[in-house]
């Protein structure tokens, strides 16, 4: 066997133990959907006795079907939001020769550092104070300024290598700034905004802090904080949270499949 | 009245001054071509006239009508880039409206547009075709056809033939003199390339760091270069210079002398204020060198380097201890041209003499002080 071949195998074995080590607790979570109360405790690693999709059911009851059309608009509108003002952002501090731009820019880079638990209680306060709470708009604000920072950076090193020749056509074709960031140039960075997008929907699909914090309403709660309605003070339906779970998961598991060449090239391309 | 007037136009970045006090008038229905090495400031002047560029003093007047602080697409002109800028999600027909659409043209104005500039470029099969499925040639007509469906002005060409492979080049020079011919569209076309600046300009603007050496016609230019930038510029290959000093006056000009070669070389000169010791410099040509010399300097080297076109051949002569400075080669050969096909090796011993009435004659500011005889008495 060659040195390279046996650094391949190598390479190969870590990543099979690695990929096992995340799969492993999703396969129990799909596994544990299928399974009674009873086996869940008595058989925990093994097969359902069973396929029964009577966890689905229960989970379904309790309210999945709203849970997943508000995480699906809080996710669709974050995103949205996150994709315009970012991507508008990026290209005036891409484009500008400016010292104070440069700034900002540091300073948006610096909203990284800013862990959304440090800002809980003010942005609780915030919220409050304009009668938000309990509605969506009291994630999507937040959600969308957490985005920003991120997808910023990531559209500013897309829009450094854009062809600067194309906003110059469109100019002498008598596009205003606006116009040509809207025909021509946000139609051309479909790598950057689906990266961004997928980034970001993933993440805002599966928060948890804030949504528990600003929605109790259940007509107006996600995923992630509806399914603990399963869950009761002395005892839990813990099928039902991994049916619940692997509802949950599904549509931005549909989505990462389909965008996965995109999302792989964002990440492939963060360290530029 | 000038269809683009240019006055004392400076552009500056920072501290560095790229265009310098530039001033040129470009009549209606005129081909003008900027050329001049890079970095001399050409692009820089297009893109000024574009819009693309503010500037930092000066005024540029389009038609009567000073455009200096308009936005790009007031000003009455069309561009066409050196990488053809078309938007790639649109079809071609999308890119060759997309002005027309934005000006709030109705539909039937712009397809009328459209299919006019397409049968002039002979790209209406090409009309439905996104840009990546066409190949360089097209997509320049593309890039052009764009410019004619907004009937500018003055239409204005960024290199646009650099990207394309000779045999294209040569043959979209051609399409640019027919449309040209057939447009009577004023034209300003910026290059580094001289070749298309001597085939397709009426007019040629010589452009150097910044400040313009000269403007004329083609061959006025070659013929009568004002000094040895412009000698040097026009004419592929580059003209031959050699450094020689004035050893005697005549009635009709000076003798000079010029180490390595044997004898003296009388030049006729008019008014030229020389003196005996002043330090010239000698041009000639690649085809002014003589067969079969009798008189003059001559020239005994040795083929370095040859180069059979065909129906030309070009020369290199490696002069021994006599060489070109600021020559087509790195070493100094001299490069001669003859319309014949010539059978030689390399290091065959070669004998050519330089015609006084064929030598340009530079003083030591470069500025020109004798042309060619067949020349000025054609001329003057």
């Amino acid at each position: 066997m060659t040195h390279f071949s046996r650094a391949k195998v190598i390479m190969y074995g870590f990543v099979s133990l690695w990929s096992l080590f995340v799969m492993l607790p999703l396969l129990w979570m799909v596994l544990a959907s299928f399974k009674t109360k009873r086996e869940l405790f008595m058989d925990p690693l093994g097969l359902p006795g069973k396929w029964t999709f009577g966890a689905f059911e229960r989970a379904w009851g309790v309210g999945m079907g709203g849970f997943l059309l508000n995480s699906a608009i809080v996710t669709a509108a974050s995103v949205a939001l996150i994709v315009v003002v970012s991507g508008m952002a990026a290209y005036v501090l891409a484009r500008s020769d400016s010292r104070w731009l440069r700034l900002i820019y540091l300073l948006i880079v610096a909203g990284f550092a800013v862990p959304v638990q440090a800002v809980l209680v003010p942005l609780y306060q915030m919220i409050s104070a304009a009668g938000m709470l309990n509605s969506l708009g009291a994630i999507v604000l937040p959600y969308a300024a957490y985005g920003v920072p991120f997808t910023t950076v990531l559209f500013y090193a897309f829009f450094l290598d854009f062809p600067r020749e194309l906003e110059e056509a469109a100019r002498l074709d008598g596009c205003s700034r606006i116009r040509t960031f809207f025909s021509v140039i946000l139609p051309l960075s479909g790598p950057a905004v689906a990266s961004a997008a997928i980034f970001q929907a993933v993440f805002i699909w599966n928060e948890f802090v804030l949504a528990l914090l600003m929605l109790n309403n259940p007509s107006t709660k996600t995923l992630p904080v509806g399914i603990i309605a399963l869950g009761g003070e002395f005892t839990s339906d813990w099928p039902a949270i991994m049916a619940g779970l692997c509802i949950a998961i599904l549509p931005i598991l549909l989505i990462f499949v389909l965008a996965q060449k995109y999302f792989v090239r964002s990440l492939a391309g963060l360290g530029k | 009245m000038a269809a683009l007037d240019i006055n004392n136009l400076v552009k500056d970045y920072g501290a560095y001054r790229a265009i310098k006090d530039v001033s040129f008038s470009v009549g209606a229905g005129e081909f003008v071509v900027m050329v001049g090495p890079s970095g001399c400031g050409k692009s820089t002047l297009l893109r000024c006239i574009a819009g693309l560029e503010s500037v930092t003093s000066g005024s540029i007047v389009i038609s009567g009508r000073d455009i200096t602080l308009d936005e790009p697409s007031d000003r009455g002109v069309a561009m066409v880039f050196q990488n053809y800028a078309l938007y790639p999600h649109m079809t071609v027909r999308q890119n060759m409206g997309f002005a027309l659409r934005i000006a709030g043209q109705p539909q039937a104005v712009i397809d009328a547009a459209v299919t006019r500039a397409a049968r002039i470029l002979r790209i209406e099969a090409q009309l439905d075709k996104k840009p990546k499925a066409l190949s360089g040639g097209q997509k320049q007509r593309v890039a052009i056809g764009r410019a004619i469906t907004r009937a500018p002005d003055v239409f204005l060409f960024d290199e646009p033939l650099s990207n394309l492979d000779a045999a294209l080049r040569s043959q979209m020079r051609v399409e640019l003199g027919r449309l040209h011919a057939e447009l009577g569209a004023t034209m300003v076309y910026v290059t580094h390339d001289q070749t298309e600046a001597m085939t397709m300009a009426s007019r040629i603007v010589v452009l150097n760091d910044g400040i313009i050496e000269q403007v004329g016609p083609p061959l006025d230019l070659y013929n009568y270069p004002v000094n040895r930038f412009v000698a040097g510029f026009l004419g592929s290959p580059r003209m031959n210079f050699v450094q020689a000093k004035v050893s005697g006056l005549t009635e009709a000009g000076v003798q000079l002398t010029a180490s390595g070669l044997d004898g003296n070389l009388s030049v006729s000169v008019a008014d030229a204020p020389l003196k005996v010791g002043d330090l010239v410099t000698v041009g000639v040509r690649p085809e002014a060198f003589r067969d079969d010399p009798t008189d003059g300097w001559i020239l005994n080297g040795a083929i370095a380097v040859i180069e059979s076109l065909g129906r030309e051949t070009l020369l290199y002569l490696d002069g021994g201890p006599l060489r070109a400075f600021d020559s087509e080669s790195h070493e100094g050969y001299f490069a001669v041209h003859r319309t014949r096909q010539i059978t030689a090796r390399h290091s065959d011993k070669l004998r050519v003499g330089i015609d006084p009435d064929a030598v340009y004659l530079f003083d030591q500011f470069d500025r020109a002080i004798a042309w060619p005889n067949a020349h000025t008495t054609n001329q003057k």
